[in-house]
């Protein structure tokens, strides 16, 4: 998993029929200087955005742990042409970098 | 496997139930020189790295799906090893662990 902030949804009016129903979010990753910085700061990082589908209900300005690969996929009951998910919604972060 | 430092832990209430019961880490990919490289992960930590510890975290699904007993988990990283060393964030360059 790597940590993102959720900075906005997306809507889809066509989908492969596997993804029906589905909910997306768009998820600014977090790197090393943006989990340090503090709560308010700028919330798009320098990480390039990312589509992840989501089913715990993430909203925008949330922090979540997405799984990016072919271990996204892995949650569906048939192939499903997914590789970034939604795997944790962050309640709380204890980071202390070394210096 | 990449080598990673520990750097934190995250809290989720809201998460895949494979994920449940399991230490959530944040881990630092470094170099040999202990440089951080890219951006930090979670990895699920069964091991109990302590603050600052070297590990050697396993981005097999396969493996990590054994771990959290789970065939549709999504997990992935996962904590495998803790690198030995004299002391948690011991530096290379002095290997008897004196602080600068």
């Amino acid at each position: 998993m790597r940590l993102g902030r959720v900075i906005g949804r997306v809507t889809l009016s066509q989908a492969v029929p596997s993804l029906q129903g589905a909910r997306w979010l768009i998820v600014s990753p977090l790197g090393r200087d943006d989990l340090s910085a503090r709560p308010g700061a700028a919330a798009v990082s320098r990480e390039p955005s990312l589509v992840v589908y989501d089913d715990l209900g993430g909203a925008p300005g949330d922090l979540i742990g997405f799984v990016e690969g072919r271990e996204a996929a892995m949650p569906f009951e048939q192939p499903t042409p997914v590789d970034a998910i939604n795997g944790a919604l962050i309640s709380n972060v204890y980071y202390h970098p070394m210096p | 496997m990449m080598l990673a430092r520990t750097e934190g832990s995250v809290i989720s209430t809201r998460k895949h139930p494979s994920f449940e019961g399991w230490r959530l880490a944040i881990c630092q990919p470094i170099g040999a020189a202990g440089q951080p490289e890219g951006t930090p992960v979670v990895a699920l930590d069964p091991l109990g790295a302590g603050l600052h510890q070297r590990v050697v975290v396993s981005t097999d699904g396969l493996a990590a799906r054994q771990a959290v007993k789970d065939p549709r988990s999504p997990a992935r990283m996962m904590i495998v090893a803790i690198v030995d060393e004299p002391s948690p964030a011991a530096d290379p360059a002095r290997p008897r662990g004196e602080i600068a």
